[in-house]
């Protein structure tokens, strides 16, 4: 059984408020001090992923990630969580990637590995929320799509997910090879990787592929989003005051907030 | 860009806040390109849909029939709305932001060789073009995109989008599509469905919402809540770390990734009030923190708060509240 996990890096989405500045020029966010992480769904992913494996007791997993050189971090990462095998595609060969471009690579690279039995997305970066990669890679790939796994078992050549709606759950039973998205849940919070993990991690040499590797050509794999304009970027205003409720004990401070709630007809 | 269509997923019984805010969305973005608002109802139709589709806005409503859409299965809805669009050489197409219309979205636009945007927030049709706004940084920055080609395929963030009134009555001119899907097509099956239980009415339509986070320290700590929230008509919500801890259902997260909500009040106990979260309560009206620690950031966006340790807070509010009631002789 082959695990293929795509994840990205991007700048720590926690970053407070109050530290977050935009580059209107570029149209990014200043990463100033902020750390680099594996996109957060992404370790969920990941997590559903070794969860898998380790139930099927045995299988591999590669973490596969379109990025820049920093991205051999997140790969690392990923290698000290216990995937098998990393991959980095060089995105410095691609500029201006728009989501199809990023999903024709992953796609390529999938092409090149060892076929994959189910390929594994977050349900959106945590960054751009673009929530759309996985669908796409999906589509390039003629693979069903199944969003919003919490967790994953195998049955014969098919997999059972148990994915999160509007409502609350559903189990969906789905063919091999597919693509799927994950979300976060109780019983896929990320590892963390043992010590001795992350200094076998720390020595792994993480292969890139480039165009060349891929047999692609970096003019060529935009899509239909690149059509889309890029006009601004900026941070919204927020104008709301707070009225600080105070009292000499819990009680009287109490009664403030009952009377507050009376005075917005909520009581 | 001037053919809009908005799809519509049928669900048992009538037409609810989803569809409704599709046909809105589309209504809005149909009048300022100056063109026309299709409602296209994928799956087996019930008749009440038509009238209602019409209320919304839509000009014509196009049934797609094939007994294989049912009920949904991912592959038979992309492929039925990927012929229809085809059809009807949709320009703009709008789907629902359901978990469905979600999940369909990028599948759909890349089968049409659509850009494909989710959780927007503003979608204006102006000479030709579509200004479209979306979050990114989880609510921390605003994008705005322009979008010159057809086709394009979005999906309006929910709640996000103010449901036009209904105008009774409204007809439309309404049509069959019938189309020849392959069984073979579908690769994936719904084996079970489990609705999760709620205190309360359904988060997207309750009035009062108490919310507990990280800092209730365990699923103990939302019984208080279900107290508070008992005693005023309300509903519990959750922040996502208190859902990552287990202590409460996932469905109950609110949030970028969790519900949007719209209550009249929000009461946020142990929530920090980070950007992501705070996304989903754009629409409430007013917001009040309950937070041991002065400087938590949800105060920056509540209209009152308390610092105070919500274990002593919450019980003492509820003391409060049964004082000022019997007061009032309620
Ligand atoms: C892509 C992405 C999507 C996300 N989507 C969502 C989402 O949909 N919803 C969501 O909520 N989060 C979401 N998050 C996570 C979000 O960034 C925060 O991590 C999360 O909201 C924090 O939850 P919290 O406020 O409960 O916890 P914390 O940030 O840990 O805050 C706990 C608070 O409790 C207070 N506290 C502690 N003890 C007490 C006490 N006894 N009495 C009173 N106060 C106390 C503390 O002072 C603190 O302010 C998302 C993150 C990413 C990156
Ligand atoms: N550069 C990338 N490298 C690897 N995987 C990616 C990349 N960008 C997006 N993905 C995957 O696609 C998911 C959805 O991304 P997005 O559609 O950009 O929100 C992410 O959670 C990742 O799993």
């Amino acid at each position: 059984m082959h695990l293929v996990v795509c994840l990205k890096q991007i700048m720590d989405p926690e970053l407070p408020p109050g530290d977050f500045r935009v580059d209107t020029q570029k149209k990014e966010a200043v990463r100033g001090s902020a750390n680099l992480v594996i996109s957060v769904f992404d370790e969920n992913a990941l997590e559903v992923a070794l969860q898998l494996r380790d139930a099927a007791g045995g299988g591999k997993i590669t973490a596969l990630c379109v990025g820049p050189e920093s991205a051999v971090d997140a790969l690392r990462k990923a290698i000290s969580m216990r995937a098998d095998e990393a991959i980095r595609v060089r995105e410095e060969e691609f500029p201006a990637l728009d989501a199809y471009g990023t999903a024709r690579l992953l796609a390529a690279a999938l092409r090149k590995l060892e076929p994959a039995d189910l390929v594994f997305c977050g349900r959106e970066a945590g960054d751009w929320h673009g929530a759309i990669v996985g669908g796409l890679l999906a589509g390039e790939l003629e693979r069903p799509f199944v969003s919003l796994v919490a967790g994953a078992k195998r049955a014969g050549d098919a997999f059972v997910l148990r994915r999160q709606t509007d409502e609350g759950w559903e189990t969906v039973e789905c063919a091999g090879p597919a693509v799927i998205s994950v979300t976060n849940d109780d019983a896929n919070q990320p590892r963390i990787p043992k010590v001795k993990d992350n200094m076998m991690a720390f020595r792994r040499q993480i292969p890139a592929w480039g165009a060349a590797e891929l047999g692609v050509q970096a003019s060529e794999m935009n899509g239909p989003n690149a059509a889309l304009e890029f006009a601004s970027l900026g941070i919204p205003k927020s104008e709301r005051q707070c009225q600080v409720i105070g009292g000499e004990s819990v009680e009287e401070k109490a009664a403030r907030l009952a009377q507050k709630l009376a005075d917005l007809h909520v009581l | 860009m001037k053919n809009v269509v908005a799809l519509l997923i049928v669900a048992p019984g009538g037409l609810r806040r989803t569809e409704a805010e599709v046909l809105s969305a589309g209504r809005r973005l149909a009048d300022g390109l100056g063109g026309t608002l299709t409602a296209v109802i994928l799956g087996a139709t019930e008749a009440s849909w038509d009238g209602d589709a019409a209320a919304y806005g839509a000009d014509r409503v196009v049934h797609v029939e094939h007994a294989g859409l049912a009920e949904y299965q991912a592959e038979m809805m992309v492929e039925a709305a990927r012929r229809v669009c085809a059809a009807l050489q949709a320009e703009v197409c709008l789907a629902p932001s359901s978990t469905y219309g979600l999940e369909m979205a990028p599948v759909l636009a890349q089968k049409l060789g659509a850009a494909v945007v989710t959780d927007v927030i503003g979608a204006l049709g102006e000479a030709g073009q579509v200004k479209i706004t979306k979050p990114v940084y989880g609510g921390k920055a605003n994008s705005e995109l322009i979008a010159r080609k057809a086709p394009l395929v979005l999906v309006m963030r929910a709640r996000s989008v103010a449901v036009l009134e209904r105008k009774a009555g409204a007809a439309a001119e309404t049509s069959k599509l019938e189309v020849q899907l392959d069984a073979g097509l579908a690769k994936s099956r719904i084996v079970e469905r489990k609705q999760e239980a709620s205190t309360g009415v359904r988060l997207e339509d309750a009035r009062i919402i108490i919310s507990g986070g990280r800092g209730m320290g365990g699923a103990e700590g939302f019984k208080v809540l279900d107290e508070l929230a008992g005693m005023l008509g309300g509903t519990v919500g959750a922040s996502r770390a208190a859902c990552d801890q287990g202590w409460v259902p996932a469905s109950w997260q609110i949030g970028q990734t969790g519900k949007k909500v719209a209550p009249e009040l929000y009461l946020a106990v142990g929530i920090s009030g980070a950007s992501q979260h705070l996304v989903g309560i754009s629409g409430a009206k007013h917001i009040v923190a309950v937070n041991k620690d002065e400087k938590a950031p949800i105060f920056e966006t509540s209209e009152a708060g308390v610092v105070e340790d919500y274990r002593t807070m919450i019980p003492a509010l509820i003391e409060a509240v049964k004082k000022h009631r019997a007061a009032q002789g309620k």
